[in-house]
């Protein structure tokens, strides 16, 4: 129950700790906050009045606690504010452009799952064999090519040569068989050798052969002790995936033209627009954190040992 | 050691493009020639040429100095202050570890890619906040590396020898927790590097990175996108030395770490 409790404090400062480090980036960001909010809205020819304004109304005129204050508040009871260029709730936009994301996001980790899984076990199972070491050497290429670059080779080849698949936009399924397949090639790349790794430990920990002689069966040692040995780095990943899936939605849906979460990050960045930019990077940073505290507890749930020693 | 010498052979061979890059290039990276824009490769553009008719060979050998040399720059920042931070975690008490490693999990808690292009987008381009939008999530890695190893240190006898014998904090990490710890953060270090060419390219491509006219290996690829049905040739070659460094850099990651794996284990 402590470790529990100690598992929530952390979580509760990291997050208060990402709110900070996302504010102070954008606070000091160079030129006027307000200036930059009034030429955004308006145009360069905006008067100083309305500048003061502007300052007032989005509480950056009282210093930096008073600013930090005036910007989380709301967001601790679930408002991430207003776009500063035209003034809507950001919320309703960014649920649409998740919305889009999701799928894309979905088929990336299932295509990596579905190469990466029997990959793993062929290669673990086969351990030192050219299985083995061809499985390690896909692995390595997948995990040096650029994301980009892939889906730039995946569009030369079956969009501009082969022409079966659309380069570009969203609407149909077939939109999303080539950016899911540049994020699940990444997915698989890092998951097989993962996968590999902790199947192999697995299989070789020191406790098997005294359960061999005590005369438990195979399935038992399958099911109940090298299961969920494997588990963990495994889970340990797919908290680290989530990162990934995050970043390679940035490139896929700018390469691929697509609306989402990524396109929306990137235009708010060129528009100025802070609040939209804040609001992205922490909710990012939030569902990290979030999803590595479920991770955390489960870690506690398949295996008693973790946090014995401070973690 | 026989293992190691391909693998110091590539080293040297990336160091030296990226020193002496400049000097081996046909033609002036940016010199502009409009009648031979988008051409195949010949004897005067042996890669060819991109849009603006610049040498696409003599640009990918420029471009070694941004994208392999602010690569190299920035995983070593991350090392220094990862490897300090870690040290100190692991050596300043459980209250003073707590606390660093609050702020490790703070800023892994930014997805790297995410982070430096809202760094870069929010503080401008140029190469310091580039710098500083690659290094400032990559040094949590080391940090936990290094911490991790040094708390296991941190018990050892030799090392409550040293505090009980009255060295100085600055002598036992010196002398008693850097050699340990050398080998594993050199290990990560390749890693790092691998990742932050991955990073430059990356930004290059969403045009957050380098900006032109200096060639850059995402930024020429940002060029040869619009280009991929007239001549996806232009693509491939920067791609293709993206691939290349960071495969070879893994690799030598993943020779190092079997190295030094067997060198623990022999007595």
């Amino acid at each position: 129950m402590k470790k529990l409790f100690e598992i929530f404090l952390r979580a509760a400062v990291v997050l208060a700790g990402t709110a900070l480090v996302t504010f102070t980036l954008l606070w000091y960001a160079p030129g006027d906050p307000a200036a930059t909010i009034a030429v955004a809205r308006f145009d360069s020819t905006v008067s100083a009045e309305i500048v003061d304004k502007i300052r007032i109304e989005a509480g950056l005129d009282a210093g930096f606690w008073p600013a930090f204050r005036h910007w989380i508040g709301p967001i601790l009871v679930g408002d991430l504010g207003n776009s500063s260029v035209s003034g809507t709730p950001i919320w309703p936009e960014m649920r649409t452009v998740i919305a889009l994301t999701m799928p894309l996001a979905m088929l990336g980790m299932t295509i990596g799952l579905v190469i990466s899984i029997p990959l793993a076990i062929l290669a673990a199972c086969n351990q030192g064999t050219w299985i083995d070491r061809g499985a390690i050497a896909l692995a390595s290429l997948g995990a040096a090519i650029p994301g980009f670059w892939l889906a730039l080779l995946l569009i030369l080849v079956f969009a501009v040569k082969l022409s079966w698949l659309p380069a570009m936009g969203t609407g149909t399924a077939r939109h999303l068989i080539l950016p899911g397949l540049t994020l699940g090639l990444g997915v698989a790349a890092s998951l097989t050798r993962i996968l590999r790794s902790a199947l192999l430990e697995a299989r070789n920990a020191p406790f098997l052969p005294a359960f061999i002689r005590r005369g438990v069966g195979v399935h038992e040692r399958a099911l109940a002790h090298i299961t969920p040995h494997a588990a963990i780095p495994v889970l340990t990943v797919v908290g680290l995936e989530l990162a990934f899936l995050l970043e390679g939605a940035v490139m896929v849906e700018v390469v691929f033209a697509r609306p989402g979460i990524g396109n929306f990050l990137i235009q708010a960045i060129q528009a100025r627009d802070f609040p939209k930019v804040q609001a992205v990077v922490l909710l990012t940073a939030v569902l990290f954190v979030v999803v590595n505290l479920l991770i955390d507890i489960s870690y506690h749930l398949i295996d008693p040992r973790v946090g014995t020693q401070d973690a | 050691m026989r293992e190691l010498r391909p693998i110091f052979i590539i080293v040297v061979l990336l160091v030296g493009i990226t020193v002496f890059g400049p000097f081996l290039a046909p033609n002036d990276p940016t010199a502009i020639d409009i009648p031979n824009r988008l051409s195949a490769p010949s004897e005067v553009y042996p890669l060819g040429s991109d849009a603006m008719g610049r040498c696409i060979l003599s640009r990918l050998l420029y471009g070694a100095r941004w994208s392999l040399g602010l690569a190299f720059l920035v995983s070593t920042i991350g090392l220094i202050v990862g490897s300090l931070m870690g040290l100190l975690a692991a050596m300043g008490g459980r209250k003073i570890d707590w606390c660093i490693m609050r702020v490790t999990d703070i800023f892994l808690a930014f997805p790297d890619l995410v982070a430096a292009v809202v760094i870069v987008g929010v503080l401008g381009g140029g190469t310091n906040s580039l710098i500083l939008a690659l290094s400032v999530t990559s040094w949590t890695r080391y940090a936990r590396v290094a911490r991790g190893i040094g708390l296991g240190l941190s018990s050892r006898g030799y090392v409550i020898q040293a505090r009980l014998v009255g060295l100085s904090a600055f002598s036992i990490a010196r002398w008693h927790y850097m050699p340990t710890l050398t080998s594993s953060l050199v290990v990560v270090w390749t890693g790092m590097l691998a990742r932050a060419i991955l990073g430059i390219s990356a930004l290059g491509f969403l045009g957050f990175g380098v900006q032109p006219p200096t060639p850059e290996w995402g930024t020429m690829l940002l060029d040869a996108r619009i280009h991929i049905l007239s001549t996806p040739l232009q693509m491939i070659w920067p791609g293709m030395a993206v691939l290349l460094c960071v495969l070879t850099i893994n690799i030598t990651g993943d020779v190092l770490r079997d190295a030094l794996a067997k060198k623990e284990i022999r007595p």
